[in-house]
């Protein structure tokens, strides 16, 4: 009982205190924004890649492909773990609008947009065709034409704030995709076909996936005329596969099931025409497929917490100083605990109650200050562009909408931790030396 | 004198005070190295756009390209600010380096005798640089065969761990290596029509490029100005994307660009026969202005976190304060017998001011010699880092440049050490106060 008094007196009554409460709630403060920017950022990132690509990728890195996919899709949609499963054709093309002669490159991705919209959110990313994604490749303006659908940023112009100007319906725009079809060796198609392709497509919608690199590069078309322009052979090829898995199936299991199913097919079809390209293939999980865009902003995710630690190192400095200064200044005071019975862990454990205070306390001074900032990030930023010009990131760079400024507990949870821990850390020493304090020497007569 | 004795004696009595030393040395080495960091990945971006670019483009014009560009090389070159000049022609095209292979590619049409001249590019050729004389497509063992270089990124992949390209391998494999670029253009037919044509450009690699920036090593080929304009455009005089420009020592790229845009005009309205509005539609700009945009972003995100790690470094003044706070609590005695001595209060004031400018003198000098040994040293940290705990963290596929750029910039550590210094004299104010407000009969009565 007397430990909650004196920690409450000594909260109240030693201003001192209020200094490190101060400042380790701001450190909280700063932390917790930053760290719930960074991993809400991070966070949809990584939740908009699992949305583009579904549960498990089965896939090749050759623009070859592999062939006999139909056969696996079935023995996919046979078990119970998969609830849909879609080929994809990726290739790369030229693409110039019609009466222009500039060429661009860009990605191709091949698709029958209803299995996909299964599979993955495709269909959730269109605009105009959104309702029913069977007519995403059927132009309203020509209906006997072949339809395209363009990333967001090929299609539309993103202002400064991040915001696209949509048309009632799709613009009425030609578009003529030139490929480079190789043969199932991997050479330019040779005699007896045609060693480039083209292909006049009409613009029919655009796809907003929210990643950039896709959404400014990618062309979508359906999956035949992929396999026409980019394939030449006997056999039909696919690039991948993509699958999505039954709710209740855990995502390691389910791709783990995949590959076996996989490893069985491989073997199945060996010395079958063309087999050979099914040795390129894996399967992944989505993360595992994406990480090459992924990893990176996972470090630097890290490193950031990891700067942040090295800063903390000065919260723990002001805690050790400022406990310091009190057990110096209330050397009497633990001389008459001690005399009166208070042992040693006693003087120490009311110190490290002390220092859990001071950081119950800033944690959720900073917490709660940080969490009303939050709340209100998006109208600050929105006041400082239309006050100053100011923009926190660029939108006509960066592909970001608005700043994310959910907290997650789990995120507040490490932080409160390691903010009290490191009071903790900060009041060991100065506790250790109060509880080593000797009453006889504190409460002498000629000691001041 | 006096404050010198006091300030080794709290030194070495108060040991307390190297506290606020590490503090302020740990803040001022962590703002100079994310400065520096920053702001040497800025200007690598900067060095790269001149490099690759020269100092000032002229181009791309309305419709894509301009016509007879050698003459307009010439009369630049004649001006007396120009070093030298050089055209580009620009395309996109499909690259197929081998089985299975084929990727996307930006096409550059080039000269590259000039090129050299106008940006060091003989340089960044892995197999000419240490030749004599100027580069050329010339292929080794075949030079009657059409020659091209490629990016190193096109042709091969760094090191999954190491991030970096086993050069003596790819010039191997690669050198003579036979290629194809796909690429289309539009053709009017006599009825007016437009027809699209497809564009073959086979050539067999002369050498490899490699700048060190991986959007350019990966994304690029570069190829005769010669072949890739009869290829695209054999009904045009010598066609031209982009002119670059080389400027001399000295001259100030802003100034430049508005005489190379006079020269510009008078060249598009005696040469190509354009009028005024069109010659004006074309650009005229130096090359970091081209890249204005995102460098401005960039050092927006440096300022935004060099804001960040300050004010939660301005706990620094906390510490000073406290620590302060406390010897002159201490010290009462002290400063009361300096007062009854005669020492004036602005004096005893300055007693501890000093002391904490003192200390915030040693903690920055100590957090720049620390900043500067660590930016120095980043790439064998990060390489550490990756043999310790197998964690890349710097990789050219993220972060463009191969190496990190470890140059400390003085122009912004400078303010920050200052700004250290001042934070502890700022902590160590109020202290000064309290002690130059000391009554000594107080102090000194004997109770």
């Amino acid at each position: 009982m007397y430990k909650l008094t004196l920690i409450f007196r000594y909260l109240v009554k030693r201003r001192i205190t209020h200094f490190a409460v101060l400042t380790v709630a701001l450190c909280v403060f700063i932390v917790v924004v930053v760290m719930t920017v960074m991993s809400g950022l991070v966070g949809e990132f990584k939740q908009k890649n699992h949305a583009f690509v579904g549960d498990c990728v089965i896939s090749t890195k050759s623009l070859v492909g592999f062939p006999y996919y139909e056969d696996f899709m079935q023995t996919l949609e046979e078990t119970d773990e998969v609830a849909a499963v879609s080929a994809v054709v990726k290739n790369y093309a030229l693409m110039r609008r019609e009466g222009d002669a500039r060429n661009r490159g860009v990605e191709i991705i091949g698709l029958d947009p209803v299995q996909h919209s299964q599979t993955t959110n495709f269909g959730q990313t269109l605009y105009h065709q959104a309702a029913d994604v069977a007519q995403a490749f059927v132009p309203a303006h020509e209906p006997n034409a072949v339809g395209c659908v363009l990333g967001i940023d090929l299609a539309l112009w993103r202002n400064a704030q991040s915001q696209y100007t949509y048309d009632s319906e799709p613009a009425d725009i030609g578009l003529i995709l030139t490929c480079f079809p190789l043969n199932a060796r991997g050479a330019p198609a040779g005699a007896g076909s045609v060693p480039v392709s083209t292909k006049r497509f009409q613009y029919n919608d655009h796809s907003h996936s929210g990643i950039a690199g896709i959404d400014g590069s990618t062309v979508y078309i359906p999956l035949e005329w992929a396999q026409s322009l980019c394939m030449a052979g006997a056999r039909k090829r696919v690039t991948a596969l993509h699958v999505r898995f039954c709710p209740d199936v855990a995502l390691e299991r389910g791709c783990a099931r995949v590959r076996t199913l996989w490893d069985q097919f491989k073997q199945s079809k060996q010395g079958a025409p063309d087999a050979g390209l099914l040795e390129t293939v894996t399967v992944e999980t989505w993360r595992q497929y994406r990480r090459a865009v992924i990893a990176p902003m996972e470090k630097e995710e890290a490193m950031l917490s990891v700067m942040f630690g090295f800063v903390g190192i000065t919260t723990v400095f002001i805690v050790f100083v400022v406990f310091y200064m009190i057990v110096s200044h209330k050397t009497k005071d633990i001389g008459v605990l001690k005399s009166v019975g208070a042992s040693s862990p006693s003087v120490m454990a009311l110190f490290s109650g002390f220092a859990t205070a001071v950081g119950v306390l800033a944690s959720c001074t900073g917490v709660a200050t940080a969490l009303l900032f939050l709340a209100n990030i998006n109208r600050v930023e929105n006041w400082l562009f239309e006050r100053f010009g100011f923009q926190l990131w660029d939108r006509t760079i960066y592909a970001i909408g608005d700043i994310p400024h959910h907290a997650e507990f789990s995120v507040l949870a490490i932080i409160v931790f390691c903010a009290i821990v490191a009071c903790q850390i900060g009041a060991l020493i100065p506790a250790y030396c109060a509880a080593r304090l000797r009453p006889v020497e504190t409460l002498h007569g000629s000691r001041t | 004198m006096l404050k010198l004795f006091l300030w080794l004696k709290y030194l070495r009595t108060r040991r307390i005070i190297f506290l606020s030393i590490a503090a302020v040395a740990l803040s001022v080495s962590l703002l100079i190295v994310v400065a520096s960091l920053f702001t040497g990945f800025i200007n690598a971006f900067e060095r790269s756009a001149v490099e690759m670019l020269g100092d000032v483009v002229i181009g791309p014009a309305p419709g894509g390209l301009f016509e007879k560009y050698p003459a307009l090389v010439e009369r630049l070159e004649q001006a007396d600010f120009v070093k030298a000049a050089t055209g580009t022609l620009s395309s996109q095209g499909l690259l197929h380096v081998g089985r299975g292979n084929v990727r996307p590619v930006s096409i550059w049409g080039i000269e590259p005798e000039r090129r050299a001249e106008v940006n060091g590019f003989k340089d960044v050729l892995l197999r000419q640089k240490e030749t004599a004389g100027p580069p050329s497509f010339a292929v080794p063992g075949a030079p009657e065969q059409p020659g091209g270089y490629v990016g190193i990124g096109v042709v091969a992949e760094a090191d999954q761990e190491t991030d970096e390209y086993d050069q003596d391998r790819i010039l191997e494999e690669t050198i003579g290596q036979r290629v194809v670029i796909t690429t289309g253009t539009v053709d009017e037919e006599a009825d007016g029509q437009a027809t699209p044509k497809r564009k073959v450009i086979p050539f067999y690699v002369a050498d490899v490029v490699f700048t060190g920036v991986h959007d350019l090593d990966s994304g690029f080929v570069y190829v005769p100005i010669e072949m890739l304009q009869d290829a695209l455009y054999p009904d045009l005089a010598a066609p031209a994307t982009t002119v670059n420009v080389k400027l001399k020592p000295g001259v100030d790229p802003e100034l430049a660009v508005a005489q190379i845009r006079g020269l510009w005009q008078v060249f598009a309205a005696e040469e190509l026969g354009w009028s005024t509005w069109r010659a004006d539609m074309t650009d005229v700009v130096t090359s970091l202005e081209m890249q204005r945009q995102y460098i401005d972003e960039l050092r927006k995100q440096m300022g935004l976190l060099l804001v960040i790690f300050g004010v939660v470094s301005f706990s620094v003044v906390v510490l000073v304060f406290c620590i302060f706070y406390m010897i002159v609590r201490l010290k009462r005695r002290d400063i009361a017998v300096i007062k009854s001595c005669g020492a004036a209060s602005v004096s005893v004031a300055w007693i501890f001011l000093g002391f904490g400018v003192t200390v915030g003198v040693l903690g920055a000098g100590i957090g720049a010699v620390l900043g500067y040994a660590i930016t120095k040293n980043i790439n064998a940290i990060e390489d550490g880092i990756r043999v310790l705990f197998g964690l890349k963290l710097w990789s050219s596929s993220v972060y463009m440049f191969s190496k990190i750029p470890n140059e400390v910039d003085w122009v912004s550590s400078l303010p920050i050490i200052a700004l250290a210094i001042a934070a502890a004299a700022l902590g160590a104010l109020t202290p000064a106060i309290i002690a130059a407000l000391t009554k000594p009969v107080e102090v000194l009565r004997y109770e």
